[in-house]
């Protein structure tokens, strides 16, 4: 379950009427940004409760706008990112960041990918140095995309064909529930795919994407705004503004009717069935309304579906879920997406079982809509999720990012409370009806295989 | 290492670890470190009800949010004999119902203060922890106390749990991570408590409310628990509000559960494998005894390990991941728990290559026990370790958290500051001793989870004893 964040204003008039003190209202950093002459834009907020900061360097790219014949390319590229540059030899980075005494990371979603550092600010100087350096270019290396490769594959086989349900919810869902291949192909990639590729491959991509005038840098802690942004205009300014390709359409022809289908888990001791309706765009007038509505849904014990399946009807084992759910929040993603659930459940129970039970939650829902206490109880929720993404530095500094990549302003990131307050029952329901109803669904259903012999492809990877 | 990385919606996908490699110069362009800012320890209002529950009170302001954490002594390791995990029922039913509030009022409560109950039981404590708005800390308070004061464990609420446990036992049963865990406990601690990690089918099975009412009532006292609070408050208005919801929780006249003993046992060295059909992967740890927080080369042994396999530059990262391509998830961890510290190696490997990583890893635990590290790594090491350390404490939960451990390991809160101190300066001679004493590879137990035949044929090159678990 992702948290959100919002905050309803009756609901705080409230609690400050009870407590007899000023509730806090919404909380918001010093937070200032700034677009260089190569199109870097710059986003720093101070925060000085540690004397630590934290970065994050996101750009505008993700597995959505992978080559074909290249799945899992975004990805297998975010690691070469790492893998050193003709200044600074693979190893270098991660010695002056951990040597600095902090962290880094990427992570590759849809949209964007993100480089991530945490760190003393006695490390920022040379921790910006290093990402500038790999944003003028990179040691495009046979040896190390080798390397990257096999490290890659390992990691497939660790998080997907290794592990019972291989993110069957993830990959396979929405292989199924879209129709094109921005949105349905397998973001972690076919191995023929990922062996197929190469060193071009990487230059190729690096250039088209990996530009200052498609990034974001945002940098969260102890730190004065006006020494950053000098520091960065010294570090970035000189990179080179890059063509960007044109983003392409990756709309989705409309959904006619219900997908249903049944998967075989060779690991897997007990049943899951994953259910995943598309969803309205993250402008859309209805885009509150469906991150309120999954967080309702699939939010802790206190939400309805694990009320209803797990405590009431007993059918289920654990519910978990929601907008965008499991790749991103329901604010980060620029594109088609799905409400998705996923669901564990006993043996004993069929999967018409489960879902008709599934099915009655959904419908209450649409009938009678949410009351006003439960959508001030799942606001505040949210609201308090979402302050959890802004408490680190390193997280708000990539929520911050995301905003700004995706809108030109990082303004989201502090009223995403207050644009959820506003949410109403009658929007939820009306929501609901539109949006949860089974020919606008896929539904896979994934169960422990008989016996011991099974083909490989049906390990999850494969779709 | 993830744990430090807290990223918006992080599972763990997608997670690019890099690596390190020593003789490569550093650029010439390269800017230097700045100059260190101090850590700021935080600042620890410590006090102790009359009923015996210490109280440790951190008002840090400025941020909507706070942080609450109950821990109380005696965790799986002090579940009977015959009951063994079943410290893992009762965090699963402990908030399902008091005498004032069913399990879907707690949750709604909690829901509406911005919170959830988290509910923990590790070896040696169970800690009920929540987070949530401040302008509702109050709300919090409420439930919280009362469930830590009043479980009921109402038999509908446990019958369903156990059945939901039985099932997810099973489930979990499939995941190499949960069978190696679970393999090497085994084989460290054989008989003693430790060897515990999760409940079984038939302690599952066996439970009743009335067990788990009688252990809640055994280990949820207040002169064996203590309460933490991390936010933005003022201090006065917290003892008020901490006096008149837990002032009332009283000790029972039992004496409280005994500390678990230390163990004299020392690891087999051998093969221990766990069959898991199917699997394209082996699963791989050796494990081995460490010292014990407070123990006087701790801190040396956490540098070690750091060099070793504790970070991404780490030696071992260094060679089975970014030269060799053997691996996605290499690591290191040294964990003291209050009886025993364990340092445990880990690595998921594809079939074909269980033998040739099994060789790095002997390798690099040989490597670092019999030579000096450079003076290069032994500088990122402590940096390493006295970073993780302030920037894992950022968070009000994590700090919350992290208090209440050290309280369990009967450690002072200064030991916040005192812990990077002594890293500081821990010498190169302190490191080659602890490396020598805890990282030569003839003193682990391997375990190995996976298909059997690849394992038993690649392994017995290795001339020592190659065994199945059950």
């Amino acid at each position: 379950m992702n948290g959100f964040h919002l905050t309803l204003c009756r609901l705080l008039l409230f609690a400050a009427a009870l407590t007899g003190q000023v509730a806090a209202q919404q909380w918001k950093a010093p937070t200032t940004m700034k677009k260089l002459a190569n199109g870097l834009v710059v986003v720093v907020s101070e925060d000085h409760s540690a004397p630590t900061f934290g970065l994050c360097v996101s750009y505008g790219i993700g597995f959505r706008l992978e080559p074909e014949g290249r799945t899992g390319f975004a990805h297998l590229f975010e690691h070469m990112m790492f893998e050193g540059t003709p200044n600074a030899a693979k190893g270098v980075l991660d010695r002056v960041i951990e040597g600095g005494g902090g962290s880094n990371n990427g992570d590759t979603r849809y949209d964007f990918t993100e480089y991530i550092e945490t760190a003393p600010v006695s490390a920022l100087d040379p921790v910006l140095w290093i990402e500038a350096d790999r944003m003028k270019t990179l040691d495009f290396s046979p040896k190390n995309l080798e390397n990257q490769r096999n490290v890659v594959e390992e990691e497939v086989r660790v998080n997907v064909m290794n592990r019972p349900y291989g993110l069957f919810f993830a990959i396979d869902l929405p292989g199924k529930a879209f129709d094109t291949y921005p949105n349905a192909h397998n973001f972690y990639g076919e191995f023929k795919d990922l062996d197929a590729a190469k060193i071009p491959d990487v230059q190729k991509f690096y250039e088209q994407y990996y530009a200052p005038n498609n990034a974001v840098l945002a940098i969260v802690g102890d730190v004065q705004p006006d020494d950053v942004f000098a520091k960065v205009e010294k570090h970035f300014s000189a990179i080179p503004v890059r063509e960007i390709p044109s983003r392409p359409n990756v709309e989705e022809p409309p959904q006619k009717s219900e997908r249903r289908a049944t998967e075989s888990d060779k690991l897997a001791k007990v049943p899951a069935i994953a259910i995943g309706y598309r969803m309205p765009p993250r402008h859309s007038p209805d885009a509150l309304a469906s991150a309120v509505t999954g967080e309702l849904l699939h939010n802790g014990q206190a939400s309805r579906l694990y009320q209803s399946l797990v405590k009431e009807k007993q059918v289920a084992l654990s519910v978990d879920g929601g907008l965008n759910w499991p790749l991103g929040t329901p604010y980060e993603f620029n594109g088609p997406t799905l409400m998705t659930s996923f669901i564990v459940y006993p043996p004993n129970v069929s999967e018409d079982q489960l879902v008709a039970a599934f099915d009655s939650t959904i419908k209450e829902l649409v009938d009678k809509g949410p009351s006003q206490q439960d959508l001030e109880r799942i606001v505040a929720k949210m609201r308090s999720d979402w302050y959890d993404q802004l408490e680190i530095p390193i997280s708000r500094a990539s929520a911050l990012s995301h905003a700004a990549l995706f809108d030109g302003k990082f303004d989201l990131v502090y009223q995403i409370p207050e644009d959820l307050a506003k949410v109403t029952p009658a929007q939820v329901r009306a929501f609901a009806a539109k949006y949860l109803v089974s020919t606008n669904r896929t539904v896979i259903n994934r169960v422990p295989a008989q016996g011991e012999v099974q083909s490989e492809k049906k390990q999850g990877a494969a779709q | 290492m993830r744990t430090i990385m807290r990223i918006a919606a992080a599972i763990l996908l997608f997670v690019s670890f890099s690596f390190a490699q020593k003789d490569v110069p550093m650029p010439k362009e390269l800017p230097p470190y700045g100059a260190e800012k101090p850590l700021r320890p935080p600042s620890v209002h410590s006090a102790k009800l009359d009923n015996g529950l210490t109280l440790w009170l951190v008002s840090e302001p400025g941020f909507p949010k706070i942080a609450f954490s109950v821990a109380v002594r005696g965790g799986l390791a002090a579940d009977p004999a015959d009951s063994p995990g079943i410290s893992e029922l009762l965090v699963k039913t402990v908030d399902q119902g008091t005498k004032a509030r069913t399990a879907k009022q707690i949750a709604q409560e909690l829901q509406a203060a911005g919170g959830d109950v988290s509910a923990d039981s590790q070896k040696d404590f169970i800690e009920v922890s929540t987070a949530v708005l401040t302008s509702r800390m109050d709300a919090a308070i409420s439930v919280l106390s009362d469930v830590v004061q009043n479980a009921s464990f109402p038999d509908a609420e446990v019958a369903l749990a156990k059945r939901n446990l039985s099932d997810s036992l099973r489930q979990r049963e499939s995941e190499p991570r949960f069978l190696a865990t679970r393999a090497m406990a085994k084989v460290l601690f054989r008989d003693h408590p430790y060897h515990v990690t999760a409940p079984t089918q038939e302690s599952v099975t066996a439970a009743t409310s009335a067990d788990l009412r009688r252990i809640f009532a055994q280990r949820f006292r207040p002169d064996q628990a203590i309460l933490v609070a991390v936010g933005d408050f003022d201090d006065a208005r917290m003892m008020e509000m901490v006096k008149a919801k837990f002032g009332a929780w009283k000790a029972p006249d039992e004496s409280a559960l005994s500390a678990t003993q230390r163990t004299s046992n020392t690891p087999e060295h051998a093969v221990f494998v766990v069959t898991r059909p199917g699997s394209v992967q082996t699963t791989l740890e050796l494990g081995t005894f460490g010292p014990l927080r407070g123990d006087p080369d701790y801190e040396a042994a956490m540098v070690a390990n750091a060099i070793y396999g504790g970070t991404f530059s780490s030696r071992l990262t260094s060679n089975i991941r970014e030269d060799k391509g053997y691996t996605y998830s290499p690591s290191s961890y040294l964990r003291a728990y209050q009886a025993a510290g364990v340092l445990v190696t880990h690595a998921d490997v594809r079939n074909e290559v269980t033998a040739p990583t099994l060789n790095e890893i002997d390798y690099e635990l040989n490597r670092l026990a019999t030579t000096a590290p450079s003076d290069e790594e032994l500088s990122k090491a402590k940096h390493y370790l006295v970073g993780s350390e302030a920037i894992q404490l950022q968070s009000r939960a994590s700090l919350s958290d992290h208090l209440a451990g050290l309280w369990v390991d009967g450690l002072p809160p200064e030991e916040i500051g005192i812990y990077g101190q002594k890293i500081t300066n821990t010498t190169v001679s302190e490191v080659e001793t602890a490396a020598k004493r805890y990282f030569p590879a003839f003193q682990t137990a391997i375990v190995a989870v996976g298909e059997e035949k690849v394992i038993r044929d690649a392994l017995a090159s290795f001339g020592i004893p190659v065994k199945t678990l059950q």
